[in-house]
């Protein structure tokens, strides 16, 4: 399989902490990596960098033979918005709009029609089985609902990664399960890669291999498939 | 089993303290009740029966015998095979069950007495472990709510037995000043 | 109770904690809020400074009754110079301790004089050059604040020992029993308007300072509620912390009170001018001031939590909230309009309009702004559907929470509607001055009333001698009243005389002419029949034409004034003078100047355009500079609400952001968001502060009039104001999207 996205030699500081010292990794396509380590270890600033959201001090992200650290801020966007996904813990939904309306937003931000958007989102929510939320605002669902609705999101774009941070962080182990099962489920049916940071090993159990982030430095311990 | 698991342990473990040069069968039950013995210390017909069956397998070897009689005046030295054998020992993650610290614990000790790494030790154990809860998630999510319950209490234990690896790796360095000391 | 003031104090130490931050948010509060009361004390010191004004007025009152010969003679001799106009009298006294009049040391004796600080500047000036001949007098002293109304008041008080006891000019004393003028009832009204107008921000400022940093607060009562303490004290708890800021804010617009007021006698309009000591907020309104703004500040931080629960783990805002409801905002703008409209028509049926109607009219109109626009916002805004992302999310949160935006926005939109009613109020206010103005400077003539007792024959002669008197004719003037006993005068004199008075092209003997009053109330008409006051004769008025003329009043030729006894009537000389030559008339004045009191000029058709432009372009810049002034304290508001928007809802932003929704769409979703409410609150205010404009000059009779360049100045500075706010708010949005926004503290 080929290697979709990678990154070698990535360096970031938050004024005199170092966050990234050196950490690579390569992510093929359709294949669910998790990022663990201990808090603190730099697996979202790792997470950031691989998504372009952070330009790294220094390091290459290569995305399909481009280099995401040699483009602009609107490329970049253009590229998330576009080719990636996003699951973040909490508080990506936005409040003012109903649940349907957010996961419609990627797509009506890419120009298509609400109405378009809005059917299209449906499904997605029906897959996630959050459909009977649709019309209520985020805060007014269950935290598992609201982190599925995110998914659906994520989804509905049907990105090549979807980047995944401690998308379970703030839920119960129940709730969580469920958000990882339907995550991995239709990521792997679309084909979709997953980047997958999370501290939990029974989340991480859900991914085809993992990643260990120690001090800045990334590490593969295993390689399955 | 368990006792199995220990004694193979113990084998092991006394090995890995003959790396560090000759001792002793009293000297080696000192250094193991110090290093592992906590608050099960080794009697010493386990050493010498340990030490005997490591003779008969060639990994350890007499090392000349000091005047008087009796086993503990024999000295006893590691073999080139005994090194092998300590190697893939280390090198081997365990089997992922529950209650096997003890074999960890003595595994990363030793690595840090003999110079290697034990991250990697940490490391191997990991992976093995992730392995086991992936094959037991994908178990969990095929199967029905008897295999789904099932597999949960077992991901649970696994998990236990990450967070105590992770922990250690995190307190490495810790545990090398305190081993060297 | 005890409990009750416990929690309050809680809650003003929780305000005062210590830390930076939160003196720096009592000193923002604070600064606010004392900005807003120190407007108030000033608006509350207007009836003291008028009062007082009043009180001076009536203590210089000459009191003609008494017994025996009077000890003093008096004859006024004020005069006008260019446009200004010196007051004054001249004195005799008869013995030696005579009264004399507040502010002085002393009567001035022959040849002596008195003359208030200003007179004595322009007496001075290069510019007063033309005013010294008619004051030769040795200057004694100056009157000190009791004996003026004003710093800027130009007035004399001069020893004359040729004056001669007569019925008019006896005087026993001085001061008069307040006949309690009070303010003048489109002042008052001016300054209702305005302090309502003020306190909309005040109210709205108050408000939002209580929000200031609402997020830190709300954790801060959570954590409250965590110990133990019930819902309703939280909300007692957080009224001590908006009472603090009131309680700071009190002592500092007290402090600003007092630190404006030596500015006072510098404002350069001579009737508002004012003593500094004039300027002492009344007692009543003081306390009102003290009491009202902490209660509103109390009042609105616990209105502001009536959506919001402080839960023990943090803060839950209801999701849906209730509809808004018409009926009852509907009820203070037709409240207004009635009462207006009521007052309307009440002058073409020759009654005045009643000025309490008038004021809660205008309060009740002021006040439909801000109780109508979050229904307004909430209709608008629910009909629309968002046609692209960033409308619909700026749409949404409208949706969510128009309130908030509406109230701050509501602020502006009063004190946007307040400035374009007064603004239109002004206008046509000038727009008749101007107009006058423009009248008797079309038909320019100088007019010298002899004092009745004095007969002057060579006056005629002094007066035809002056350079630039081209002629002089004589005019017989009296009063006399109609059958529904209003006032008019009848003048007689030949139609050479009548010409320099009345624009009168054809004039023959045997006609008779009106000037009619400004507006038409009160006309005398052919065949009403007129009654002397003088002789207590009567005279049936014969048939009139119409005519333009500087003076209201019956203008007669001889030949149809016969039968008319003017006996008691007085001289008026009417003199024709060359224009063209500078300050004709203040030569003319100073070649009367001998006769002093004698005689009295008045001269219509002085040029003061300029003057007019300098007093409404001052009344105007004060306008501005206090819409201005409130402007800015709505602005200040809005900013905070919404970098407090931008704070809230980090996280949403941050992953969308994250998301690649680009920054463009975030900001222009702000500037939707502060962008819709203003634009209808424009509308709903210019709107509001037209047809009050409308309904006020109406009331007050005048012509109305637009001041378009005003109103759209006033609308481009507020639209002005919420993009540079929207533009202010981008740099916090700019750190919230970053990367670094979606890291956890």
């Amino acid at each position: 399989m080929t290697t979709l996205l990678s990154a070698e030699g990535l360096h970031k500081s938050f004024g005199k902490t170092s966050a990234l010292d050196g950490a690579g990794i390569a992510i093929r396509e359709g294949e669910v990596v998790a990022i663990m380590g201990p808090s603190g270890s730099g697996k979202s600033t790792l997470l950031h960098c691989l998504a372009g959201i952070l330009p790294p001090d220094s390091g290459t992200v290569t995305y399909r033979g481009q280099d995401l650290t040699a483009m602009t801020d609107n490329a970049r966007s253009e590229l998330r918005r576009t080719e990636f996904g996003f699951v973040f813990q909490f508080g990506q939904l936005v409040p003012e709009l109903t649940c349907l309306e957010n996961v419609a937003l990627p797509l009506r931000l890419s120009g298509m029609k609400r109405k378009d958007a809005e059917r299209a989102s449906r499904d997605w929510m029906e897959r996630l089985e959050v459909d009977t939320v649709a019309d209520q605002r985020p805060g007014e669902t269950s935290g598992g609902q609201g982190q599925r609705v995110a998914v659906a999101r994520a989804l509905v774009t049907a990105p090549k990664v979807v980047f995944a941070d401690e998308p379970t962080g703030a839920l119960d182990s129940l709730n969580g399960e469920r958000v990882m099962h339907l995550l991995t489920t239709a990521a792997r049916e679309t084909g979709a890669a997953v980047v997958l940071v999370t501290h939990e090993a029974r989340v991480a159990a859900y991914s085809d291999r993992e990643v260990v982030v120690r001090d800045g430095r990334s590490r593969d311990v295993e390689f399955v498939r | 089993m368990v006792c199995i698991v220990l004694l193979m342990s113990i084998g092991h473990a006394l090995l890995g303290l003959l790396e560090g040069g000759p001792r002793h069968g009293y000297d080696l039950k000192r250094a193991y009740d110090e290093r592992f013995g906590q608050d099960r210390p080794l009697h010493y017909g386990q050493v010498y029966s340990t030490l005997s069956r490591l003779l008969k397998n060639g990994l350890v070897s007499e090392a000349g015998v000091e005047a008087g009689d009796g086993p503990e005046r024999k000295r006893y030295a590691i073999t080139d095979a005994g090194v092998t054998d300590v190697e893939r020992w280390l090198g081997t993650p365990e089997k992922p069950e529950p209650y096997l610290q003890n074999t960890l614990y003595a595994k990363v000790v030793l690595a840090l007495l003999s110079g290697r790494s034990a991250t990697e030790v940490l490391d191997t154990q990991r992976a093995a472990h992730l392995r086991a809860m992936r094959d037991l998630t994908r178990r969990k999510v095929d199967g029905d709510l008897a295999d789904q319950l099932i597999c949960d209490f077992a991901l649970f234990h696994l998990e236990a037995d990450l967070r105590w690896l992770e922990l250690t790796a995190a307190r490495l360095d810790a545990l090398a000043e305190e081993v060297a000391r | 109770m005890r409990r009750v003031l416990s929690d309050l104090a809680l809650g003003v130490r929780l305000a005062v904690g210590g830390s930076r931050k939160s003196w720096v948010r009592l000193a923002l509060q604070g600064a606010g809020i004392g900005m807003c009361v120190a407007v108030l004390l000033l608006a509350a010191s207007i009836p003291t400074a008028f009062g007082n004004r009043d009180l001076r007025d009536d203590a210089r009152e000459v009191v003609e009754e008494g017994t025996g010969p009077a000890p003093l003679l008096v004859e006024n001799g004020s005069v006008a110079f260019r446009s200004d106009y010196v007051r004054g009298e001249y004195v005799r006294a008869l013995v030696s301790d005579a009264p004399k009049p507040p502010g002085v040391d002393r009567l001035p004796g022959d040849g002596e004089i008195i003359v208030s600080p200003h007179l004595a500047d322009l007496l001075a000036s290069p510019e007063g050059v033309l005013l010294r001949p008619r004051f030769p007098q040795k200057v004694i002293g100056t009157f000190a604040p009791e004996g003026m109304d004003g710093p800027l008041d130009l007035r004399f008080l001069a020893g004359d020992a040729t004056i001669q006891p007569n019925d008019g000019n006896q005087a026993h004393g001085f001061g008069k029993e307040g006949s309690g003028g009070g303010l003048p009832t489109v002042l008052l009204m001016l300054s209702i308007v305005g302090a309502v107008v003020l306190l909309f921000p005040v109210l709205v400022f108050v408000s939002v300072a209580t929000r200031l940093a609402a997020a830190q607060r709300d954790r801060r009562l959570a954590a409250l509620r965590l110990v133990g303490a019930g819902a309703s004290r939280v909300r007692l708890i957080a009224s001590g912390e908006a009472l603090a800021g009131a309680v700071v804010g009190l002592l500092i617009g007290f402090g600003l009170m007092f630190a404006i007021r030596p500015l006072a006698d510098d404002i350069p309009l001579p009737e508002v001018a004012t003593f500094p000591s004039d300027l002492t907020p009344t007692l009543p309104l003081t306390l009102v001031v003290i009491v009202s703004v902490p209660v509103l500040a109390v009042l609105t931080s616990v209105f502001a939590m009536r959506r919001t629960i402080v839960e023990p783990l943090g803060v839950v805002r209801e999701q849906k909230p209730v509809r808004r409801r018409l009926w009852w905002r509907v009820i203070p703008a037709l409240g207004g309009v009635a009462l207006l409209g009521s007052q309307a028509g009440k002058f073409a049926n020759g009654s005045k309009a009643e000025s309490w109607p008038v004021i809660g009219g205008v309060v009740l109109l002021m006040f439909a702004v801000p109780a109508l626009l979050p229904w307004l916002v909430e209709r608008v805004v629910h009909q629309v559907r968002g046609a692209t992302p960033a409308l619909q999310l700026a749409v949404r949160r409208l949706q969510l929470d128009a309130g908030t935006a509406a109230r701050v926005v509501g602020g502006v939109a009063v004190v946007l509607a307040g400035t374009v009613t007064l603004q239109m109020t002004l206008a046509s206010v000038e727009n008749e001055v101007r107009a006058e103005d423009q009248r008797e400077r079309d038909n320019p003539s100088l007019s010298v009333t002899v004092n009745e007792t004095t007969p002057l024959p060579e006056l005629p002669g002094v007066l035809a001698g002056t350079q630039g008197v081209r002629r002089v004719e004589t005019l017989r003037s009296t009063y006399a009243t109609t059958q529904d006993n209003d006032h008019t005068s009848v003048s007689v004199g030949t139609c050479a005389a009548l010409e320099l008075v009345v624009r009168i092209a054809d004039c023959a003997d045997g006609r008779t002419y009106l000037v009619p009053s400004g507006n038409g109330v009160g006309d005398p008409k052919a065949g009403d029949t007129l009654t002397f006051a003088k002789t207590g004769g009567t005279w049936t008025v014969p048939a009139v034409e119409r005519a333009n003329g500087n003076v209201f009043g019956l203008y007669a030729t001889p030949a149809a004034a016969a039968g008319l006894d003017l006996t008691g009537s007085h001289t008026e000389l009417q003199a024709e003078v060359d224009t063209s030559r500078p300050d004709v008339v203040e030569h003319v004045r100073n070649a009367l100047a001998p006769y002093s009191w004698r005689v009295h000029t008045i001269f219509y058709g002085e040029d003061s355009t300029s003057e007019i432009e300098q007093v409404f372009l001052a009344v105007r810049r004060a306008l501005y500079a206090a819409a201005l002034l409130t402007l800015l304290l709505a602005g200040a508001s809005l900013l905070v609400v919404g970098m407090e928007q931008v704070r809230e809802r980090r996280r949403p932003l941050a992953a969308m952001a994250a998301s690649g929704v680009p920054r463009r769409t975030l900001a222009l979703s702000l500037v939707w968001q502060n962008g819709i409410p203003l634009v209808i609150s424009t509308v709903v205010s210019v709107g509001t502060g037209i047809l009050l404009g409308v309904l006020v000059t109406k009331a007050f009779d005048a012509e109305v009039h637009y001041d378009w360049t005003g109103i759209g100045v006033v609308t481009g500075i507020s639209v002005g104001l919420v993009l540079l706010v929207t533009a202010l708010t981008l740099p916090s949005l700019r750190r919230a999207t970053g990367a670094l926004g979606l890291r956890t503290e």
